[in-house]
């Protein structure tokens, strides 16, 4: 069961153009959209989430249609907002009963046992009695994810989920995710490249509302294996090799700055060959040299 | 420096908002429609001037209590905006001072605030100088007088009121708590006005305690005289100053306590209130996959009626835990708290009965009915935000329920914690009962009371709330637009909405009483709530499509959404509602607008206005009078219906022929065609304004008897707008004939009387009382007794009764019928009650004592037969024989304590069989005093009637007040006397004015029932009862027939001069023919041991007589003249000790010394211990005595 988005735009009133004829076709499993803050992520999640209208498209869930039967969409919906609070002097059980009867799971043995496994699954059964209010950000992320679950949704959305967590923290709750990945379509939007080259089977970047490139993260590295180079070069240097070359990325090593460029063959002495990653590909398509939404690196001209 | 700047960056940025200066117009807008409202009216009406300083005074503290919203958001939003936005971590960490950063906050704060508040001034200037006053309403303009009410009024209310607010507002980290600051004030300021200062009458605690100076401006407009409100300024002396120091102090207190706590620490964690909010420990991580339960939801009506439950109880304990649990506290334990209040009248205890509980309870205008919609609007916004307020609603939006669940969810969470209160309520009410040991509980009245009728009004209410809460989807203007809609409850009439199909929620009103039940007040009812059920649900379709669910961007897209979530169904619904609003409403307008002429109130003022411009000329033509009356009367109590036929004997008592007869018809019933013994065409039929002229051919000639048949029907069919006419019901009927029966010749009492009202209608200037000089003609005017025969019908099981003699009773065709006849002349002035009365009897001498009551009600009917019983003894020795041969006490139905003598019956309503004397712990017998003061109507008022002039009261009124002095004297003793007068001067802690009329020309109540009668006991005193009494037999004897001219005050007067011996003329003079005020005070006993054992007791005194004339100028006049000098020994228990001394001294104006010398050693002693002499400070005539040795060491 595919999640089909077609031609999806929408305008703010404050004439931000939020969505531009966005179309995505995604399959089951983890799903990656990356972008850079703004890029309309968060527009495109709550509108797949029913919770805000496009000014034109469509979005369909296998047969339901989303933006029309937003009824039926939510029976298979689950939603991990990007910002979202809790009752700070409710406990983590008593809530997540009450979000699981909003979810239709309204006969009691049946929630229990539902929100007794969810509560064991994402790690929080020890603290189900604890006031939400004293819950650390992490938790608090496990807590919605429960949230999300429940009523074995079939189409996940998660907002942003690891922005502000800690490492450990963040990698806790990625395994958590990749568990789900398994029959449903779970979206993922992030602007940390990690969080999809760890994660997910496929991937789009956005950016200013337009889908920049749709595909699999490690077919689009691959596609760049020989045509990333690096340097390490004084800090003076770097303007000068910015003006000339096709700079991807720069970052700073010790003191010095490890410059990674983009070119089909040796573009300068003292240039090594380096491994694409993930990273590279976010930066080319980000850097205007993508010029289409398909990784077509052969067809590039050179700037 | 860091102060400046946050003060300068918080006043910029607040002062670009939209809020302060909308508030600003509002305020303008506000406080230019009171001073028209309140003071335009009063001013016509030759009060005192529209721009004077105290009307300013009066308006600026309405303005305040309005401009308690001013500061609310400024305040609040200054104190919890950082928190709120989560923008505090930014500025706890720079380097600002705490001082520095709230106070630079409050100061900008208040600074707007008071900005803002120069409103008030404003629209009083522009009050005053727009057009529409005319210029002898207005003053000089006095630039001192505004600056003066805002310097000690405006100004000072904005302080405390954005000091407490932005404490509170600090403390919570909430700026919405602000708003919680203002109802505190508002409450706390109507606590100290209602109950501290009028029912306590503790008026100097209520100055106090009211923060905004209500009280203040509410005592000087009772002792201020026209005089001194049009000239002096307010300023900050005494009660004002005590006020305005006390809670400029408590306001800076709170500022200071709210330094002392308010730490840079992030909210939840700072040391000691760890315990609210402990950080959990992430438990170590366990990595797996996930497997969730494979669940399918279950969708269906089971399951949403789950959900609904589950919104329902989440939405009540959040209710619970917030404002619904401060009020499930607080309403309460002040049900508890106002209950001594409550279950009191004039300070006896009355029977915590159900009907007094729950009627204090369900009042619209006192405290817990008027908290309780605000209540309800507060929760209903805290609902409707709380997901988005807490963030979860992107959580909850996203599951999948259909958008009417949390909307029927929170309605029945919020129904829940309405039904809760009134549960509340209902247990605090039966604990008092059952702690009062009153056992007839009656669930019966609380179920239908308080969950039946007030239940019904709260949940349309909070369906109202949460409707517009949806559709504002602004949560303080949905605040506002519900405070207003609640507010036009009770200003709608004011704005022109006299129609109550115009005001949510609204009904004809409703009573609840122990014989009849709810009476017919409950068809009206039910058709209104029907009508605002449909209007409900019909906001409830609007609700459930404009529902905000997910991110939406405006309007227009709000709309869009509606026309898609508009389903058959829900525009099913809709159309239903909305043809049940207009079927129901139809039907109600059909019967308050087609079946009764529905007339506002200027269309009913215009109609009494044209009555006088039409028949006004009428009002002196001789007209013939009423001699005899026969009636038969068919009560239909269950079916609410009556038939009075019957005829009036009319008599020329003029000395020339009436050619034409002047018939007055009244309203509300429909009265047949007129019969007369002779040719008598009408000339004129006004069938609007009720009035008919007959032309009586031939003339009626000097002597003359005319028979008038008639035959009145009331059958009122549907229902009115206003308060159904409860004279007929089920049980308890009580009809006054008089308002239904034709009435002959021009009717004054239709005229209107406020001079205002009068210049608005383009009516000649009078007086609302014809004055003592205009008596001449008046003193026939009401004169005459009629004979009286009446056959009285009702349903089986009920006893029907009228004046005079019962001649028979039988029973016929299932209905019983009474015949009464009086034995002697009555005036036509009289009621006819039917109902299942118990009735217990007695006699004294030959006449038949009867109290006819309630079975449930056995209260004071003992104490009636009893005072009936002194009360004839005392008074037929007195002033002459009494000239029935019956005398009856009938109960009906009614809220009150009210009671009227009519001849032969009295009627007494039923809160006094309430009252319960024997508990009172002042040991007076108040309920038998007024007992006696009814039957001494027998003769004042029933015998003798007085001309319908000015001083009228003092004939009835105060003379049955002085008679019934005598009857509870020779009951019960001189010093069960002394302690009912002590309760009746209680009413000089009431403040008024000194300025007023000599009691000669009484009007108000407080000389009818207070001054009057105490002058006349003070005369008895200085001049003996027999002369007294002896005045009163003779002017019952020459004016006990009640044939004209009928007495005035001026004729007890010259009775009263001719018994005064010549030394005590000039006190006869002062109490009635002057307006007099003795201010007597005695500012030091001492004594010493005198030869013999005895002691010298040395009074250092003050004395002061004064003359306030009606506009307030107070002469003093010289004094040299006998007071009592009263030196008593110390009292056994409470209260006054043994007289040691009683006698009279003269007393001069000023500073003296007296001295007495008595057998025993003295505790206490003044002059005029027993408040002969009229002064509103009588607490200061005595004082407790000292020995010399104890005033010469004091001294050393």
């Amino acid at each position: 069961m595919d999640l089909q988005i077609r031609n999806l735009s929408k305008t703010y009133a404050n004439g931000v153009h939020a969505l531009k004829d966005v179309s995505l076709t995604i399959p089951a499993g983890m799903y990656g959209l990356l972008g850079p803050n703004g890029a309309g992520k968060s527009t495109l999640m709550r509108t797949l989430a029913t919770l805000q209208e496009p000014d034109r498209g469509s979005v369909h869930l296998g047969d339901v249609d989303v933006l029309k039967d937003k009824e039926r969409a939510r029976e298979s919906l689950g939603y991990l907002p990007q910002e979202f609070g809790v009752y700070p002097r409710e406990s983590a059980e008593r809530l997540l009963e009450h979000f699981a009867v909003l979810k239709g799971l309204t006969d009691r043995r049946v929630r229990r046992e539902t929100v007794d496994a969810l509560l064991h699954q994402v790690n929080l059964h020890d603290v189900r009695k604890q006031k939400l209010g004293g819950f650390s950000g992490g938790m608090r992320q496990r807590f919605g994810v429960a949230v999300a679950l429940l009523g074995n949704p079939r189409l996940i959305i998660v907002d942003e989920p690891t922005a502000g967590l800690d490492p450990a923290e963040r990698v806790r709750f990625l395994n958590l995710l990749s568990g789900l990945g398994e029959r449903s379509v779970v979206l993922l939007s992030t602007h940390i490249v990690e969080d999809v080259a760890e994660l997910c089977s496929r991937m789009a970047i956005i950016d200013r509302g337009t889908i920049l490139l749709e595909g699999e993260p490690l077919r689009a590295v691959e596609a760049l294996r020989g045509r990333i180079w690096r340097k390490v070069v004084p800090r003076g240097e770097l303007e000068a090799l910015e003006r000339t070359h096709a700079v991807l990325s720069t970052r700073l090593l010790a003191g010095r700055t490890v410059v990674r460029v983009y070119a089909e063959a040796l573009p300068d002495a003292g240039f090594e060959l380096a491994e694409p990653g993930l990273e590279d590909v976010y930066f080319r398509v980000m850097g205007g040299h993508g010029v289409s939404r398909a990784v077509q690196p052969r067809r590039e001209v050179a700037s | 420096m860091m102060l400046r700047e946050i003060f300068r960056y918080e006043l910029g940025l607040q002062a670009r908002r939209v809020t302060p200066w909308l508030s600003f117009v509002l305020l303008l807008g506000f406080v230019y429609q009171v001073a028209n409202e309140a003071q335009i009216e009063q001013a016509r009406d030759g009060g005192y001037l529209f721009n004077s300083p105290f009307a300013l005074g009066v308006v600026s503290v309405l303005g305040s209590l309005m401009g308690l919203l001013v500061p609310a958001p400024l305040a609040g939003d200054a104190a919890a905006r950082d928190v709120q936005l989560r923008m505090h971590p930014l500025f706890y960490t720079t380097p600002v001072g705490r001082t520095a950063y709230l106070g630079g906050r409050f100061l900008a704060a208040f600074a707007l605030t008071a900005l803002v508040v120069l409103a008030v001034p404003l629209g009083l200037l522009l009050a005053a100088y727009a057009p529409g006053p005319e210029p002898e309403l207005l003053g000089p303009l006095r630039p001192a007088a505004y600056a003066s009410v805002y310097l000690c009024i405006t100004l000072p209310n904005a302080f405390v009121a954005c000091a407490l607010m932005f404490s509170l507002a600090v403390l919570s980290r909430r700026a919405m708590t602000a708003y919680l600051g203002a109802v505190l004030l508002f409450a706390t300021t109507l606590a100290g006005r209602i109950y501290v200062a009028d029912k306590l009458k503790h008026w100097g605690a209520g100055k106090l305690v009211d923060p905004l100076g209500f009280t203040v401006l509410n005592e000087l407009s009772k002792s201020w005289t026209p005089g001194e409100k049009n000239t002096q300024l307010l300023e900050l002396a005494e009660a004002l100053a005590a006020n305005r120091l006390l809670w400029l102090a408590l306001a800076a207190a709170a500022l200071a306590f709210t330094h002392l706590r308010f730490r840079f620490a992030h909210p939840g964690v700072e040391a000691g209130r760890s315990r609210r909010a402990t950080v959990v420990l992430s438990p170590p991580a366990r990595i797996g996959p996930i497997t969730v339960p494979p669940v399918r939801p279950a969708p269906g009506a089971v399951a949403r009626t789950r959900q609904v439950r589950a919104v329902a109880a989440q939405s009540l304990r959040a209710l619970i835990a917030g404002p619904g649990g401060v009020a499930l506290v607080l309403m309460p334990l002040f049900l508890l708290l106002v209950a001594p209040e409550i279950m009191q009248h004039m300070g006896v205890p009355k029977a915590p009965s159900t009907r007094l509980l729950t009627g204090f309870i369900s009042a619209n205008g006192d405290l817990l009915g008027m908290v309780m919609p605000l209540l309800v609007i507060f929760c209903a916004g805290g609902l409707v935000w709380r997901e988005r307020e807490a963030g979860v609603s992107e959580l909850a939006d996203a599951a999948p329920t259909p958008d009417w669940v949390p909307f029927l969810g929170k309605l029945a969470g919020l129904a829940l914690m309405v039904v809760l209160l009134q549960a509340a309520l209902t247990a605090t009410s039966l604990l008092i009962q059952v702690w009062l040991g009153h056992t007839a509980f009656e669930p019966r009245v609380y179920l239908s009371v308080l969950f039946g009728l007030k239940l019904a009004d709260h949940l349309l209410f909070a369906l109202l709330a949460l409707g517009v809460h949806v559709l504002v989807d602004q949560k303080y203007a949905g605040h506002a637009v519900l405070l207003i809609v609640y507010g036009l409850r009770f200003f709608g009439p004011s704005l022109g909405l006299e129609d109550p199909l115009w005001v949510y929620g609204s009904d004809p009103g409703w009573e609840y009483n122990d014989l009849s039940g709810f009476g017919p007040h409950l068809t009206a009812w039910a058709w209104f709530k029907a009508y605002w059920a449909a209007w409900a649900l019909l906001l409830a379709v609007a609700a459930r499509l404009l529902w905000v669910r997910g991110r939406v961007s405006g309007p227009r897209e709000r709309l869009l959404l509606a026309r898609r979530r508009l389903t058959r169904p829900v525009a099913l619904t809709g159309a239903l509602a909305g043809a049940a609003v207009l079927g129901v409403g139809g039907f109600i307008a059909y019967n308050t607008h087609v079946l009764h002429p529905f007339r506002t109130r200027a269309q009913l003022e215009e109609a009494r206005a044209e009555y006088e411009r039409r028949y006004g000329q009428y009002a002196r033509l001789p007209q013939p009078r009423l001699t005899s009356v026969r009636l038969h009367v068919e009560l239909h109590p269950r079916h609410r219906r009556a038939e009075l036929r019957g005829t009036y004997t009319l008599v020329n008592r003029g000395r020339e022929a009436m050619a034409t007869l002047h018939v007055g018809l009244a309203e509300g019933v429909e009265t047949g065609p007129l019969r007369f013994d002779r040719t008598a065409t009408p000339s004129h039929m006004d069938a609007e304004l009720g009035h008919s002229v007959y032309t009586l051919q031939p003339p009626l000639q000097p002597g003359e008897a005319l028979e008038l048949g008639f035959e009145v029907r009331f059958a009122p069919r549907g229902f009115t707008h206003g308060w159904a006419d409860a004279s007929v019901v089920r049980n308890g009927t009580y009809v006054l004939p008089r308002r239904w029966l034709p009435a002959i010749g021009y009717q004054e009492g239709r005229e209107l009387n406020e001079a205002g009202v009068r210049r608005a209608h383009g009516l000649a200037p009078r007086p609302p009382i014809p004055t003592l000089e205009d008596s001449e003609g008046l003193r026939e005017l009401g004169a005459g007794r009629i004979a009286f025969d009446a056959v009285v019908g009702t349903d089986a099981g009920q006893v029907a009764v009228a004046p005079g003699a019962l001649r028979r009773e039988w029973t016929e065709s299932g209905r019983r019928y009474f015949h009464y006849v009086t034995d002697v002349p009555i005036s036509h002035d009289y009621a006819l009650y039917s109902a299942a009365y118990a009735v217990r009897e007695a006699r004294w001498r030959d006449v038949a004592l009867q109290v006819f009551h309630h079975p449930g009600h056995p209260g004071n009917v003992e104490r009636i037969l009893h005072g009936m019983q002194a009360s004839l003894d005392f008074l037929t020795e007195q002033f002459g024989p009494y000239p029935h041969r019956q005398l009856r006490f009938v109960e009906h139905a009614g809220e009150g304590i009210g009671l009227h003598s009519a001849p032969v019956n009295v009627s007494y309503k039923e809160g006094f069989s309430q009252l319960q004397s024997e508990a009172d712990p002042r040991e007076v017998d108040f309920p038998f005093a007024v007992v006696a003061h009814e039957v001494a109507h027998k003769w004042w008022g029933n015998q003798l009637k007085p001309a319908p002039v000015v001083g009228a009261p003092l004939l009835n009124e105060s003379l049955s007040w002085y008679s019934a002095l005598g009857v509870v004297e020779r009951t019960y003793g001189r010093a069960h006397l002394e302690r009912l007068l002590a309760v009746m001067r209680l009413e000089y802690l009431t403040p008024r004015s000194r300025a007023g009329v000599p009691l000669l020309q009484a009007v108000e109540w407080f000389h009818a029932y207070r001054k009057g009668p105490f002058a006349m006991f003070a005369l008895r005193e200085y001049v003996g009862e027999a002369r007294v009494n002896g005045a009163l037999r003779t002017m019952m004897e020459k004016y006990g027939a009640g044939q004209p001219p009928l007495p005035t005050s001026l004729d007890l007067y010259r009775e009263l001069q001719a018994v005064t011996p010549r030394e005590q003329q000039g006190l006869l003079h002062d109490l009635f023919a002057a307006n007099t005020y003795w201010e007597l005070k005695t500012k030091r006993a001492t004594v010493e041991p005198a030869e013999g054992g005895a002691w010298r007791v040395s009074l250092d005194v003050v004395a002061r007589k004064v003359v306030v004339d009606e506009v307030g100028h107070l002469s003093e006049v010289p004094m040299d003249e006998p007071v009592e000098l009263g030196v008593y020994a110390a009292a056994e228990g409470e209260g006054q000790g043994e007289p040691l001394h009683l006698g009279m001294t003269r007393v001069r104006s000023g500073e003296q010394r007296l001295t007495v010398t008595v057998p025993k050693r003295p505790a206490r002693a003044g002059i005029d211990p027993r408040h002969l002499l009229i002064d509103v400070n009588p607490e200061d005539n005595t004082v407790d005595t000292k020995t010399e040795d104890a005033v010469l060491i004091g001294r050393h």
